[in-house]
């Protein structure tokens, strides 16, 4: 900072500098012929700026309000939807499955529930635990797969013609309600090319009434004591079930039974 | 001190002697504050020049893309953020401290104290830019909007801006008179904001980063108001002089302006946000973000209304004085820049045009529509009286103010309208993305035109400039108008 001590050169010197002094008939004459420095008026408010003024105020609080997501931290719907599902699903959680179709809330169950052994792509793990792509215990009447669920399984299986049993299936009707054992089948019997009929919560209410007295889980010769393509009744391709919230929001209704695969 | 320090500035009449004693005041707070503010002209016209020249190749290359793309640091992801950071830092910044200084010095009616220091500074800030051109030239840009500077280009300038703008806010405590006026209000607010909004957005994404998307969110924030309380600050205060000056004319109400400085100053550090609708943000802030952006439009109708009640009855010497001219076009376009902010923001609209061209004719709006023609205007009166010679070409003065009026409001309209029918097309489903960019071709190419417009603009005003700096502007003691006078006393109006 060498110019700490600006140069000392009077005022007046840098005035002439530029072909002037300071001599009051000399300033610039620009300078001379200018406007004095502005100066301010004291007149009052309009009543219309006023008016305009409650508008904005209202406005912009109205917009403020309805927009606002409830003020919550992590709300990213403007209009004050709840946040995100969480896992378990409280109150809200429900509310929210409620707007995703049968098949994308079966798809969320299957990955909390299901994946660990069944694995993401529903071809289970050779030798351990079998595959629901393709399977017939899956793809055929929806009465096998939903006893399966509800109640687990236990003990030696063959799966396209894979033997199976070192694992143990464990019975969801205690952890899982008929809503989402319906759904979760629904998602199975739809993926990995499965294209069989969705299941709905009263079909399975049905079942878990009539199975209210078996206490253990099935073995195989259980299952298949059961007619490969017996369907739950209350469902199936006939009669359509009941409109649910979601998926009336899907084109052309859900009449057909294979859903979009 | 002399007699003359003791004038009080308002006075109903003033006897020859203190008017003379008050321009013999002006004369010497204007030789004091020469040196620096033609400085800062001088540096602010050679970065103009500059980002003029590259927001054509910038404009070009997004019609053309093929052009020049081999060569790393002319690709347009590298020319588009020096384009900016140019104009905002190099050309818009310097500019606005210049015109800010020479104000304050007149308005706190006291001589600049130790310009070399601001002297100093000045290269201190245009080193700052050079560093940071090269920086994002060289590929090491930050990537936020504004902000693309690497962070070493930001110590330079704020040590920079540390050495010039003390010694201007220091003058406000050495001002003389009771009165403070209006432009005082906006210029020492917006010397204040400039360093926070800077250095808050420097901290918070660079020494200690926010984490995930919230870095957007500051720096949308930042961009937004770096917009409003530091370009459009000192572009509304300088108005505020000019205006009245001008026309020898006191500003309309004290009211209006206390009102529209304090709702300016709550409403639109609010603002920003608004650009992220439908991000992965809280809704609430985006919404308190465009609350505030519809509650800007209090501050755009009081200092609106003001500046046109001041006018009124005055719109004719707008056919004389240059400065004048362009103030108004700038304080006119600030009304319409502003609307069109809050039209833009809300979420009806925002989903069609917030990934959109729009977005990039709402920027140029507020920094060339608004505060850049207020800062030509400024140019045009402070000059003179820096050189002591008058403007040499009407027609140039002319030329220059159709050219970038018509430039600016071609490329606004440009891209305004591509980018409705972009945010159509992106919206539509039914078509891929590469469609709606192929849609807004025409609207591009029309942009191109308008650059070429302001080009030719600037390089007239450049000339003009260079004339008036190396001492060929014209010896006279009449003005240089627009027009030829007819009116008995016009000439007073400049």
């Amino acid at each position: 900072m060498n110019d700490q001590t600006p140069p000392s050169t009077s005022l007046t010197r840098q005035g002439m500098d530029y072909g002037e002094t300071s001599d009051v008939q000399e300033v610039h004459a620009a300078i001379q012929r200018e406007k004095r420095e502005p100066r301010v008026g004291l007149e009052p408010l309009s009543i219309w700026l006023i008016a305009v003024y409650g508008i904005a105020i209202f406005t912009g609080g109205a917009y403020l309000g309805r927009y606002s997501g409830n003020f919550s931290g992590d709300g990213l719907d403007p209009l004050g939807g709840p946040p995100p599902a969480k896992k378990g699903g409280g109150p809200q959680g429900q509310q929210q499955q409620a707007e995703l179709s049968p098949r994308d809330r079966g798809k969320k169950i299957f990955a909390a529930n299901c994946q660990t052994c069944h694995q993401a792509n529903g071809l289970g793990v050779p030798g351990q635990y079998p595959p629901l792509a393709g399977s017939e215990f899956t793809t055929g009447g929806s009465k096998r797969p939903a006893m399966i669920v509800l109640k687990g399984l236990q003990g030696p299986v063959t799966v396209k013609g894979q033997k199976f049993g070192s694992a143990v299936m464990q019975p969801w009707d205690k952890t899982l309600t008929d809503q989402k054992i319906a759904d979760v089948l629904t998602y199975e019997r739809s993926e990995w090319g499965n294209s069989a009929s969705p299941v709905t919560a009263e079909q399975i209410a049905g079942l878990r009434k009539e199975l209210a007295n078996h206490p253990n889980s099935y073995t195989e010769p259980d299952v298949l004591a059961v007619p490969e393509n017996d369907e739950l009744p209350g469902g199936a391709p006939a009669g359509a079930p009941p409109p649910k919230p979601g998926e009336a929001a899907k084109p052309g209704g859900s009449p057909p039974p294979p859903p979009k695969s | 001190m002399t007699p003359a320090a003791d004038i009080p500035l308002k006075e109903p009449t003033i006897s020859a002697a203190a008017g003379d004693a008050e321009q013999l005041e002006r004369a010497r707070i204007d030789a004091s504050t020469r040196v620096p503010v033609l400085m800062f002209y001088a540096s602010a016209m050679v970065w103009l020049l500059i980002g003029t020249l590259l927001a054509g190749f910038v404009s070009f290359k997004l019609h053309s893309p093929d052009w020049f793309s081999d060569v790393s640091f002319l690709t347009w992801g590298r020319l588009r953020p020096v384009h900016m950071n140019v104009m905002v830092y190099g050309w818009a910044s310097m500019v606005a401290m210049g015109t800010a200084i020479w104000l304050m010095a007149r308005l706190c009616r006291t001589t600049l104290r130790h310009p070399l220091i601001i002297v100093t500074g000045i290269w201190f800030w245009n080193i700052g830019v050079v560093i940071g051109v090269i920086g994002i030239l060289m590929g090491y840009s930050t990537g936020y909007d504004w902000l693309e500077f690497p962070p070493y280009a930001a110590v330079v300038l704020f040590v920079a801006y540390a050495l010039i703008i003390s010694w201007a806010v220091l003058m406000f405590r050495f001002r003389r008179g009771d009165q403070i006026y209006i432009t005082q209000w906006y210029l020492l607010a917006a010397f204040l904001w400039f360093p926070w909004l800077y250095a808050a957005a420097q901290a918070m994404l660079f020494v200690v980063p926010v984490q995930g998307v919230m870095q957007a969110a500051v720096s949308w924030w930042y961009a937004n108001n770096l917009l409003f309380l530091w370009f459009g600050a000192i572009a509304l205060g300088t108005a505020y002089y000019m205006i009245p000056k001008v026309i020898g004319r006191p500003v309309y109400s004290y009211h209006l302006a206390t009102i529209g400085f304090w709702t300016y100053a709550l409403f639109s550090s609010w603002t920003g946000m608004q650009r992220l609708v439908d991000g992965p943000f809280p809704a609430w802030m985006i919404t308190a973000s465009i609350a505030a952006t519809i509650l800007t439009i209090i501050p755009v109708a009081t200092v609106g209304l003001n500046h046109h009640m001041t006018m009124q009855g005055y719109f004719p010497v707008m056919r004389y004085s240059p400065t004048l001219r362009f103030t108004v076009f700038g304080a006119m376009s600030y009304t319409v820049f502003s609307v069109l902010g809050i039209l833009i923001s809300l979420r009806s609209t925002a989903r069609y045009l917030h990934f959109t061209e729009a977005s990039i004719a709402y920027s140029h709006m507020g920094l060339y529509a608004f505060f850049t023609m207020i800062m030509f205007g400024s140019m045009y009166y402070i000059v003179p009286r820096l050189v002591g010679r008058e403007w040499r070409y009407a027609t140039l003065i002319k030329l220059h103010f159709w050219a970038s009026a018509y430039g600016v409001g071609l490329m606004s309209l440009m891209l305004l309208v591509g980018g409705l029918t972009q945010g159509a097309d992106q919206n539509d489903t039914s078509m891929t993305f590469i469609e709606s960019v192929a849609s807004v071709l025409p609207y591009v190419r029309g942009r191109t035109v308008a650059a070429l417009l302001l080009t030719v603009s600037h390089f007239i005003f450049a000339f003009h400039f260079g004339l008036m700096l190396f001492g060929l502007g014209r010896t006279s003691t009449v003005p240089t108008f627009l027009n030829p006078v007819e009116a008995e006393g016009s000439e007073e109006h400049l």
